[in-house]
């Protein structure tokens, strides 16, 4: 299955997705957890806390500042620029923080 | 004053900063309160009873194909302050308000009204009205040209893990752009009296207002309406009303040119 979870700021979106996350992960299954908000805390929600999460944003942006390769494959982009987060749930952090909204003004 | 508040999404931008302006303009200040989030909430906050407030198209033009620019600009002898005064929305106690618009199936419907906001923000001169800002949520938006009017940001923060994390990455974006601006904290929902202290220790910012966590002033906002309106002796309102004491002490009053 793959599930998007959507909604205004502050409406519990982040918090929603990491239980949902861990409790797929606790009944079984495999479970990736991706962080595509341009605010990224769903590290703190699955409970990897602030310096993790934080590494992955800054391994995030690295990339597009060409510190850091592209990775080839969905196997490699979990691998490189994923952290392991409780309950066996993969998380990797897929947006910038300060990129402007295409096509705005 | 030109202040602009940011901040994590659901930290209480809009029912801070609507309530801001109206306050300001009470003491005498013109007032034009500005909503940049293509999911508007400060007209509830200000009082309006709509959320749709785009500048009609009489107020705006195509830019000829022989003229370098954005797609569409005001028209020809119509003013950034003309378009305010003539065009932007009257909210209770005289604020005027402006609209980025808000997006809903299909962007392009309000592309011409957008336009026209960007150049009337660019443009209007700095002394005739004090602006009041709502940004949208998160870290994408504030630094890159949207808030470029402020000379303040105000980040609305919450006692909260991700509010701060979030407060902390808005910190570090605002201070490494092109232009010096004053960065502070407005704590929200706080609920103990250590967590002001809490969040300047954990941002690093200044923090210029401590809002409780304020049933009355929730339910005002649970019901779409000012909190100035429906919540007008809350502790919540009080503490904004602190806030712009604070910051009005910082920004004398500026003369109205008539």
């Amino acid at each position: 299955m793959k599930i998007a979870v959507v909604g205004k700021g502050g409406s519990g979106k982040t918090t929603t997705s990491a239980v949902l996350a861990r409790t797929l992960a606790r009944q079984g299954h495999s479970v990736v957890a991706l962080d595509c908000d341009s605010n990224p805390n769903l590290g703190i929600s699955l409970g990897v806390g602030d310096d993790e999460t934080e590494r992955l944003v800054s391994m995030r942006q690295s990339l597009d500042e060409g510190d850091e390769a592209h990775a080839p494959g969905w196997d490699e982009v979990l691998d490189r620029f994923g952290s392991e987060a409780p309950d066996g749930v993969r998380l990797a952090v897929v947006s910038r923080i300060d990129n402007p909204e295409p096509g705005c003004l | 004053m030109r202040v602009a508040f940011v901040g994590k999404g659901g930290a209480g931008k809009s029912a801070i900063s609507g309530t801001f302006a109206r306050l300001l303009a009470r003491r005498g200040h013109p007032v034009l309160a500005i909503d940049s989030d293509p999911l508007p909430g400060m007209a509830y906050s200000l009082g309006l009873p709509h959320d749709d407030a785009p500048l009609p198209d009489e107020a705006i033009e195509d830019r000829p194909d022989d003229e370098e620019g954005p797609r569409y600009r005001l028209r020809a002898g119509l003013s950034p302050v003309e378009a305010v005064e003539r065009y932007a929305a009257t909210a209770p106690d005289g604020v005027r308000f402006l609209q980025f618009g808000k997006v809903r199936t299909d962007p392009r419907a309000l592309f011409r009204s957008q336009f026209a906001f960007r150049q009337i923000i660019r443009e209007l001169p700095v002394d005739r009205w004090d602006l009041v800002g709502d940004l949208p949520g998160g870290t994408r938006q504030p630094f890159t040209g949207w808030g470029g009017y402020a000379d303040t940001f105000l980040i609305v923060v919450e006692p909260m893990a991700k509010s701060l994390l979030s407060a902390r990455r808005l910190a570090r974006l605002a201070s490494s752009g092109d232009r010096p601006v004053r960065v502070v904290a407005v704590a929200n929902k706080v609920t103990e009296a250590v967590d002001a202290e809490h969040i300047s220790r954990r941002t690093g910012l200044e923090v210029v207002a401590a809002v409780p966590l304020d049933p009355v002033f929730a339910a005002a906002e649970r019901a779409g309406k000012a909190p100035l309106d429906a919540a007008p002796d809350s502790a919540g309102v009080q503490a904004v009303s602190s806030l712009v004491d604070r910051l009005e002490k910082e920004h004398p009053r500026m003369k109205v040119t008539p």
